[in-house]
């Protein structure tokens, strides 16, 4: 009976001590802890040097986008257009799926190109879209320059994008082309019906085809059209088999090579801070943070202040995010990007206001771990997707070099009355 | 069992509380979060019943050491409590909840005028959670914040302490004290606006001091017993990550009792203790405590009464807050007199500095002598 009242009264006690509650609104000063948190904003205006810019790191066909630009400028107007072969099937294509027997291909009664366009300003109207056939030698070197001739002599189809659309069925029944709204993903998916001389079959070539695409507007345009499955062409061949033609339907293909030429090429490197354009640019700025603050406190914000040296390029629709990353190691133009944690901001073309972006994240990364290098990457979110450029102040610009504005806390004083 | 086998046990069970200071943790109260934390009351949970009166004579209380002379036989004891307070500012009242286990200890005889105790009680409470709500100017804008700044453990205080009864009069004892204990603070802002990170720091702060104590038993006249006690602690070392944050000077502690027991049944007692908390630095003060119970009916089951009064060491201002408590309750023999709950409900009042704490607290303790 006695331990049974033991057991009680120890249970008792048990669920009383899960029992908490201290939680009390502070009424400061006399009924508060006499340490406080202390909050410091302070604008290192000299913490970063040794800031250099460098170009190179993402080339045109290694962008996952074709970009078709036209943008008159003050001086002169940048222009990009899209180009990209389509290797063939060869000379002979097989007769029957059930044996080997092919036979020389005759030529094409027509093709299907399918082209996707993944992001167009829909503020600009009768986009039209000029089909040119190009040299099937076209390779990543090719130039702007060295296209202009077939750019002006080879037109072979023009599609008036806003016409299609209003078409019943977004069909054209003339000419057989066709646009799919794709409204999840913000696509338009053109099919372009080429014929026999729009879509030459030439054997001696391997059926290899090679196409540019230039655009044009009533206003200045810009537009992204995809690669890989996103551009396709379907042949409608002409075999001959023991002398009988006959037509064959083969598999889709896609492009071989994609890519796009623009003029008037990315200015040159200078003293500026180049983030962003094709091929893009990377900044890099080497800050130095007070020992005070990356080693006994904690940053609640950071702030980087950037202030444009031109107004940022491209096209007035076409804003675009520059992030900031920090490094692995500090091997210069080739430092490897830690791509864990970044900041953001967006830049719209035009613009001069000083930029404002937030590295919070990033100069708590260089607190939490003081071995890594404190060498901030600026960069386009998405490297030679937009034609997009900012340079910025460099140090050496007193005046409007680039600054940190940085908030921190101070080591609370545990353990003091 | 033998003598020895019975101090191995008890002290195996006792012995690993001793070695984490945040386990005790006594009475908080907003008053100490200025301060050092909240003193703990010394007192078994008999003493307390009686408003602390009978603490100098308890021989389970860790106030004096001769009354552990008269204990006869290895006996272990623990007590814990419940607390909801009230506290009030500014017409605005604040439910506050806590538990503590703030004694435990074992003691007995080991030699025919020899006896030995050790245990720990809480020496200061150092819980609390502070939230508080403003805004300042922060980069131009005004900036709203949220803060909770929280410490929870506590300073124990663990005694050796030995006492002896050279006549049959008188009865003396001397206690070591190491004062241990930790506690975990936490510092946290969350702003408003959420560009800013959110502020969140913490520390395990450790504590350590030393103390020694001295007191003795007179037996005045058949019944009639008067106590007297001393005690000096050194100075509180506060360290974070072995560095000394804090030195703090501890009070000179001095006191006394008397006890009148006219009958078996009976038993009147008064007592009254000055702490020279004052040398902990700005805003402590020191404190005067009186305490007067009684306790009647058989030792199987008695019934105590009790109210106590005093200053608190730590507050606002230049006026040290003062404190007023009734108290009362039982206990209960179990085990052929081998073991003992004993109950109490204590009602305090404190104020100072425009707060007014209002306290219940229900006490429970365990005594076991094997």
């Amino acid at each position: 009976m006695t331990r049974r009242r033991l057991a009680l009264v120890g249970a008792v006690l048990l669920v009383a001590a899960c029992v908490e509650r201290l939680a009390a609104p502070g009424n400061c000063p006399d009924f508060c802890p006499s340490g406080q948190i202390t909050v410091v904003d302070t604008l290192l205006t000299s913490s970063i040097h040794r800031d250099s810019s460098y170009r190179g790191y993402v080339l045109a066909y290694q962008s996952p986008l074709m970009l078709a630009t036209h943008l008159p400028g003050a001086t002169d107007t940048l222009d990009g257009r899209p180009v990209f072969r389509i290797n063939g099937f060869g000379p002979r294509f097989r007769i029957s799926v059930t044996d080997t027997t092919s036979g020389p291909i005759l030529g094409a009664d027509s093709a299907r190109l399918q082209v996707t366009l993944v992001r167009r300003d829909t503020a600009t109207h009768n986009v039209r879209l000029q089909l040119y056939r190009l040299p099937i030698t076209i390779d990543t070197g090719t130039t702007f320059g060295a296209l202009v001739g077939p750019f002006t002599d080879s037109l072979v189809r023009t599609v008036n994008i806003d016409t299609l659309l209003a078409q019943p069925g977004r069909k054209d029944a003339v000419t057989g082309d066709s646009v799919v709204v794709d409204s999840i993903n913000q696509r338009l998916v053109l099919s372009l019906k080429l014929d026999t001389a729009a879509a030459r079959y030439v054997p001696t070539d391997s059926g290899t085809v090679a196409y540019g695409i230039r655009m044009a507007a009533n206003t200045p345009a810009s537009t992204a059209f995809g690669k890989g499955t996103l551009l396709s062409l379907q042949w409608y061949l002409r075999v001959d088999s023991v002398g009988t033609s006959v037509a064959r339907t083969p598999t889709v293909l896609y492009a071989a090579l994609a890519t796009f030429v623009f003029a008037p090429p990315a200015a040159p490197i200078d003293s500026t801070l180049a983030v962003g354009g094709v091929p893009s640019a990377h900044s890099l700025l080497r800050v130095t943070v007070p020992k005070a603050i990356r080693d006994s406190s904690q940053i609640i914000r950071a702030t980087l202040f950037l202030v444009p040296a031109v107004p940022a390029r491209g096209a007035p629709a076409d804003s675009f995010v520059i992030e900031a990353r920090t490094i692995f190691a500090d091997f210069g133009a080739k430092s490897p990007i830690n791509l864990l944690l970044g900041d953001t901001v967006m830049i719209h073309p035009g613009a001069t206001d000083t930029v404002k972006l937030e590295v919070t994240n990033l100069l708590q990364f260089w607190t939490a771990d003081s071995t890594r290098p404190t060498v901030l990457v600026l960069r386009p979110e998405r490297e030679a997707q937009f034609f997009g450029e900012i340079r910025f102040y460099p140090s050496v610009a007193t005046a409007f070099r680039p600054t940190l504005q940085i908030t921190f806390v101070r080591r609370f004083p545990f353990g003091v009355p | 069992m033998t003598h020895r086998t019975r101090w191995l046990i008890a002290v195996l069970i006792v012995g690993p509380a001793l070695t984490g200071g945040a386990m005790a943790a006594a009475q908080d109260s907003q008053f100490g979060i200025r301060g050092l934390g909240t003193p703990g009351r010394w007192e078994s949970v008999r003493s307390r019943s009686t408003g602390g009166a009978f603490g100098p004579f308890d021989p389970l209380s860790p106030l004096m050491e001769a009354p552990l002379a008269d204990l006869g036989q290895l006996t272990a004891t623990a007590a814990g409590y419940t607390s909801n307070r009230d506290g009030i500012v500014g017409g605005t009242t604040t439910p506050l909840r806590t538990t503590r286990f703030p004694l435990m200890g074992v003691a007995g005889p080991v030699a025919p005028r020899l006896a030995l105790a050790v245990g720990f009680t809480t020496y200061l409470d150092r819980s609390w959670d502070v939230i508080l709500r403003d805004s300042f100017m922060l980069r131009g804008v005004l900036e709203r914040y949220s803060d909770a700044i929280a410490s929870d453990g506590s300073v124990a205080d663990v005694r050796f302490a030995a006492a002896s009864r050279l006549s049959r009069r008188i009865a003396i004892g001397a206690g070591l004290h190491l004062l241990a204990g930790s506690t975990r603070e936490t510092a946290e802002r969350r702003f408003d606006d959420s560009t800013f990170s959110r502020v969140q720091q913490a520390a395990e702060v450790r504590y350590d001091g030393f103390g020694v104590s001295g007191s003795v038993l007179i037996g005045v006249a058949p019944g009639l017993t008067i106590a007297g006690w001393a005690r000096s602690d050194n100075r509180l070392r506060a360290k974070v990550a072995d560095t000394i944050s804090a030195v703090t000077d501890l009070p000179r502690m001095a006191g006394g009792g008397i006890l009148f027991a006219p009958s078996p049944n009976a038993r009147v007692a008064a007592s009254v203790a000055w702490r020279s908390w004052s040398r902990a630095g700005a805003g402590a003060f020191d404190t005067w405590n009186w305490s007067a119970g009684m306790e009647f009916g058989s030792r199987r089951m008695p019934i105590r009464l009790g109210g106590r009064g005093g200053q608190m060491p730590f507050g606002p201002g230049t006026k040290a807050p003062t404190e007023v408590a009734g108290s009362l309750g039982t206990g209960r023999a179990f085990a052929q007199g081998r073991a003992f709950i004993d109950v109490g409900l204590e009602r305090l009042e404190r104020r100072g500095g425009g707060l007014t704490e209002r306290v219940w607290t229900v006490l429970v303790g365990l005594t076991v002598r094997p």
